[in-house]
């Protein structure tokens, strides 16, 4: 293998590590804070029709990914207060949420397809991004940034104890005046901003385009990898590359293989087997937080 | 962990028949109420996107129930859902969160399909229904039995084993279709027709309303008796509500567990099954979700195989009617998904807000 | 010093408090007394701002005070040790401090914090490691690490909710050691219990509160036991006797060289040879998690012992098989996650194991007719008091809850009855009832097993008991020797180890 090839492999992987990285943090956060979003793929979905319809409307990217980061906290903010406040089951809900984002994407993508006589099924070039700095984007090196500060912030802060505490014995916390439903709902939405923001660099930035569906089960992956990187933010990292690797090498041989009769589904379903092969071999051991998925407070 | 099950417990309360009086009918008043907060609530939206909401209702509900046709299409449409939602409510029963009906459906679907196609059955043709059948029921039952083995050895949560195992579910059958099962005559990726002598027989002309959507409605009523007056669902219910009780009430909870995850796929691949011999005949590689669709049908029904039953009519109608909106009014169809997010959402929270079991107190 | 003045707190379905005025002074220890529900730790809660009084003030050295929330009331230098610790046990013993006690969400100077911990254990004779895990930590070094995180937000009023529900009786008296320094130093100790003989042992002054009602208000000196059970009770209250001992008979339980596996490296059960025959109260004394769960679980076939034999009614049992359950009755720990399934009724709850035996089942199919009449037999016989049996157990006082628990197990005249605090959480009227169905089972030839941690309930009703301690299982002797030698042998191996020495544990 030459060295380009293999440079061009680790550039694609990092391209699709990103999204499952910034979504990923999110999830983190918010599981470490004892919520489960399932609902995570339907956020991304909703961050991919937002930004792209909100920038092939006003021809700006950055309108688009700041709405998309928007409208998914907003969505996840619901999620937030039916689980948090209304105590519906996490997992529940959150498939729930899904639906509605499957749902309301749909609808969005019908009509800017049919409306205003289809003049927003394309995307302008002003309105995707451009790669910034060695072909990544921008989002990648605020991805970067953003994943150091939830490193730094869960190990080195007050905010971070909160956070961890709110997961693992959240009467700590209201013993000493910390709201938990407040903080709880907190970081489900800034969750649903970074997967929202993820779904913003699926369709404009990556694909500069939307398809209904465009996540495919990233969403869900990402539920797998915080698992896999047993909820710290350098093994998420490394779960997300090791993903993008994956991906790239599978995306690389499709290409390569385009007229041999070998079935791509095959590499396809390969980050599934190997995030399902993963969860066997490693679920056993990783605890995860102690109260994941319990409402707060617990009914006497 | 002692308990593998018990690492994401799910707190869907399911509705007892012992409730007597009023209390038996406020959880379904409950739901109804909630399904119709969200009709509104979305009727409210379109107004504000310029349809006028009568017309919206008036076209939604002609689609729907408009003719006999209609109706039938509705509850055609209602029967693979009716099969996938009774498979979640089976396994959320006992505590198995089986998100993995689309997988199973699938498998089921292309049991259905391979049994009809590429392998000759010998016999007469209701017999060959029959295997087939059979084999996609048992074909889902070990798709299933999969996640239920990644849990009880691996620890492997069911949510994301079954979610995981629906993706890779969905590409071995476009491997499939692309491959093995594709029909020769064609260069698309899709499958040949079963015979005709394997097609479920049709029960209303104009439709492709099949025997496998009595079927299904039979099924939910036995599920109810099964549920309500039997050991077996009684212990299942207690093995979902609380693990540790039940053990020490001598019920044996992981074969509990184990059986309505296999009987849960079972249902959703006999579902599928039904699917390919009553309705679609062939399968390419796209798939209609019914599998996703069952796990909102299975909570808007409460888990209750009635409930489950009126939620998939429900979900029936809202796919027919809101394609009658597509045609007539030019409103997305997708919109019908929409509403069935919100109406699971509203039951959800309605539910949560009206039935606390015990008040919260902060000391 | 501290004042509440005319405190009254309603609950949706009771008053808790009713016109409550107390005050805690500076430099002395006061106790607070009363029943389960007589309001203690509502009052307590309203003082730490964790609720809201609905009417009455609070008053600190003079001025008007408004505590709204336990941020408040750690701006007043109140702190409070909880029954149930709130220590987060993922973190490290400083971020713990730092999590209850640091302004601001910023970075946590753990030098700092380190120094501070330092500096508030040791004038108590303590040194804690500052960078162990909490949940690493024995339970009496996860009590001094609360008291130092109250402490750390000032130190002007401590509230310890019933601190030695978790102690040996010598982690007790170096608790009350400790608390004297802290009045040394102008300190008010609050000191909420239901055990007369610690708060003579310690107190300055006591408030009896019964029914959300402040009955007696005073010094220590000149209140008698007698006098301060009236007080909190209401009504002198007939203790269980017990029938003298008979020769007890055939052999139920018996344990060999038995080792049961605990969360580590070590056994949490080591080498336990014991026996329990029938028609005698076996009991099982010690400080909490000192292995009597594993023992239970061993017992109960949920675990499988590492060595040794175990027999149980003559069989020796294999994991994950519940012994004979007709002819054994279990009244576990956590009555609300082990015996009951919350959401279903009285009824279903009655009928909970015997579900599939005739005639209640035949074939296959529930026969609900005959779980009414039995379940409406069995609250009669067992005093269980529901508005309807039908109602979800979820909806019963926790008296009523264990008299379900207590009718399910004990109604078939089982062989063995296995109890694990049966009392916990009850008041006293119903502790009285749920002790003398032990006794009564015990009468009616059953071999009982009681596990318990109130080692004054268990001495009224056991006929031998067995201490516990690090996984230890010792014969104590009872009752030729004295409650003394019992006490003492619980903390044996603690005494040993940590506790005594004030050394923290490394885990």
């Amino acid at each position: 293998m030459s060295a380009g090839l293999a440079g061009n492999i680790a550039h694609q992987a990092v391209i699709a590590a990103v999204p499952l990285v910034l979504a990923g943090v999110g999830e983190l956060v918010a599981e470490r804070a004892g919520v489960i979003d399932v609902g995570i793929e339907g956020l991304m979905l909703t961050g991919c029709i937002t930004a792209y319809a909100v920038a092939a409307m006003t021809g700006s990217g950055v309108a688009g990914l700041a709405a998309a980061a928007g409208t998914s906290a907003a969505l996840a903010g619901i999620f937030a207060v039916a689980t948090i406040k209304a105590r519906v089951d996490q997992i529940v809900a959150g498939m729930a949420i899904n639906l509605i984002a499957f749902g309301a994407s749909g609808t969005v993508w019908q009509v800017l397809q049919t409306r205003h006589d289809g003049l927003y099924a394309q995307l302008p070039d002003s309105a995707g991004f451009q790669p910034l700095l060695f072909g990544q984007y921008g989002l990648a090196y605020a991805t970067a940034a953003l994943a150091a500060l939830a490193w730094w912030m869960l190990r080195g802060t007050r905010a971070g104890l909160i956070v961890r505490a709110l997961g693992d014995a959240p009467e700590a916390c209201a013993a000493s005046g910390i709201g938990v439903v407040q903080w709880r709902i907190a970081c489900v939405i800034a969750a649903g901003a970074c997967a929202g923001a993820a779904g913003a660099y699926l369709s404009i930035m990556r694909v500069h385009a939307f398809e209904p569906g465009m996540t495919g089960g990233s969403g869900f992956l990402v539920l797998a990898l915080v698992i896999f990187g047993r909820w710290s933010v350098p093994g998420l990292i490394g779960g997300c590359l090791f993903f993008g690797m994956l991906v790239s090498v599978q995306q690389h041989l499709q290409s390569a293989g385009q007229n041999s009769r070998f079935p791509y589904q095959l590499f396809q379903a390969l980050p599934y087997v190997t995030a399902l092969l993963a969860l066997a071999l490693l679920s056993r051991s990783a605890p995860g937080p102690a109260r994941l998925g319990e409402p707060w407070p617990q009914r006497r | 962990m002692a308990d593998p099950g018990s690492v994401l417990p799910v707190t869907v309360p399911a509705p007892s028949a012992e409730q007597r009086g009023p209390a038996r009918w406020r959880d379904p008043a409950v739901a109804l109420l909630a399904v119709a907060v969200a009709v509104v609530l979305l009727l409210i939206g379109l107004a504000i996107a310029g349809y006028a909401p009568t017309d919206v209702a008036s076209t939604w509900l002609s689609g729907a129930l408009g003719s006999g046709v209609r109706r039938a299409l509705s509850l055609q449409e209602a029967g693979p859902l009716l099969m996938t939602g009774l498979a979640v409510a089976i396994a959320f029963r006992a505590g198995a969160l089986n998100i993995g009906g689309e997988g199973q459906f699938l498998l089921g679907s292309v049991a259905m399909i391979a049994c009809g196609t590429a392998f000759r059955i010998p016999g007469p043709a209701w017999f060959a229904t029959i295997v087939a059948l059979t084999a996609g029921a048992l074909a889902g039952a070990a798709w299933a039995g999969l996640a239920w083995a990644l849990e009880r050895w691996r620890g492997v949560p069911l949510v994301l084993s079954t979610i995981l195992l629906n993706f890779i579910a969905v590409y071995a059958v476009s491997l499939l279709v692309h491959g093995v099962l594709q029909d020769p005559l064609t260069v698309a990726p899709q499958t040949a027709e079963i015979p005709e002598g394997m097609r479920l027989p049709v029960l209303a002309t104009g439709s492709k309303l099949h025997l496998g959507v009595a079927f299904a409605a039979a099924l939910a009523v036995a599920l109810w008796l099964v549920f309500e007056r039997t050991v077996f669902g009684f212990e299942l219910g207690v093995v979902g509500m609380n693990p540790s009780a039940a053990r020490l009430a001598g019920m044996p909870v992981a074969r509990r567990r184990f059986e309505a995850m296999l009987l849960s796929g079972g249902v959703a691949g006999l579902g599928g099954a039904f699917q390919q011999a009553g309705v679609t005949y062939y399968m390419s590689d796209s798939s209609a979700s019914y599998g996703y669709a069952g796990v909102a049908v299975a909570l808007l029904g409460r888990l209750h195989p009635l409930g489950v039953a009126a939620a998939a009519v429900f979900f029936g109608m809202l796919d027919t009617g809101s394609r009658n909106l597509e045609r007539v009014m030019d409103v997305p169809h997708d919109l019908g998904d929409v509403a069935k997010g919100l109406a699971v959402l509203a039951v959800l929270v309605a539910a949560a807000v009206f039935f606390r079991q015990a008040r919260v107190e902060a000391s | 010093m501290i004042r509440l003045e005319g405190i009254g707190k309603s609950f949706a379905s009771a008053r808790a408090l009713d016109d409550v005025t107390v005050e805690f002074a500076a430099s002395s220890v006061h106790g607070l007394l009363g029943e389960n529900g007589a309001g203690k730790s509502t009052l307590m809660n309203v003082l730490f701002g964790l609720l809201r009084a609905d009417t009455g003030s609070i008053v600190i050295d003079g001025k008007p005070a408004r505590i709204a929330s336990p941020a408040d009331a750690r701006a007043h230098g109140i702190g409070m040790v909880h029954q149930h610790f709130t220590l987060v046990p993922t973190l490290s013993v400083v971020d713990n401090l730092a999590l209850a006690a640091q302004a601001g969400l910023g970075q946590v100077p753990r030098p700092a914090w380190r120094a501070r911990l330092r500096a508030l254990a040791e004038p108590l004779g303590w040194r804690i490691d500052p960078d162990v895990r909490c949940g690493e930590l024995a339970v009496g070094e996860q009590q001094r690490v609360e008291i130092v995180k109250a402490l750390a937000v000032g130190g002007r009023a401590l509230i310890l909710d019933e601190p030695t529900a978790v102690l040996t009786p010598s982690e007790a008296l170096e608790l009350f050691s400790a608390l004297r320094g802290l009045t040394a130093r102008g300190t008010a100790v609050v000191f909420i219990s239901h055990k007369l003989a610690e708060v003579e042992a310690i107190c300055d002054r006591v408030t009896i509160l019964r029914r959300g009602r402040v009955v007696h208000a005073g010094p220590l000196a000149g209140l008698t036991r007698e006098r301060m059970t009236e007080l909190m009770v209401g009504a002198p209250v007939e203790t269980v006797r017990k029938p003298p001992t008979r020769l007890a008979g055939e052999m139920v339980v018996e344990a060999r060289a038995l080792t049961v596996a605990g969360r580590g490296v070590e056994a949490a059960v080591g080498d336990a040879t014991f026996m329990v025959r029938a028609g005698e109260i076996v009991g099982v004394a010690g400080v909490e998690g000192n292995g009597q769960r594993e023992l239970v679980r061993a017992l109960l076939g949920l675990e499988r012992p590492r060595t040794g034999e175990l027999m149980v009614a003559g069989a020796a049992l294999h994991r994950g098989e519940v012994p004979d359950r007709a002819r054994l009755g279990i009244i576990p720990d956590d009555r609300r996650h082990e015996a009951l399934v919350l959401p279903l009724s009285v009824t279903r709850n009655l009928l909970l194991g015997e579900h599939r035996r005739k005639p209640f089942a035949i074939a296959g199919w529930l026969r609900f007719s005959r779980w009414r009449a039995r379940a409406a037999e069995l609250a009669g016989a067992y005093d269980v008091r529901a508005a309807s049996l039908g109602q979800p157990v979820s909806s019963l006082s926790g008296g009523n809850q264990q008299k379900v628990v207590v009718a399910r197990e004990l109604h078939g005249g089982p062989r063995l009855v296995v109890a694990v605090n049966p009392t916990r959480g009850l008041d006293i009227g119903a502790t009285a009832f749920v002790m003398s169905r032990l006794v009564q089972a015990r009468e009616l030839g059953a071999a009982v097993l009681l596990v318990h941690s109130d080692l004054d309930e268990l001495l009224g009703i056991a006929d031998r008991v067995l201490v516990m301690c690090a996984g230890r299982l010792v014969d104590s002797g009872w009752p030729v020797a004295g409650r003394d030698a019992v006490a003492r042998l619980m903390m044996s191996v603690d005494a040993s180890t940590h506790a005594a020495t004030g050394e923290p544990a490394h885990g």
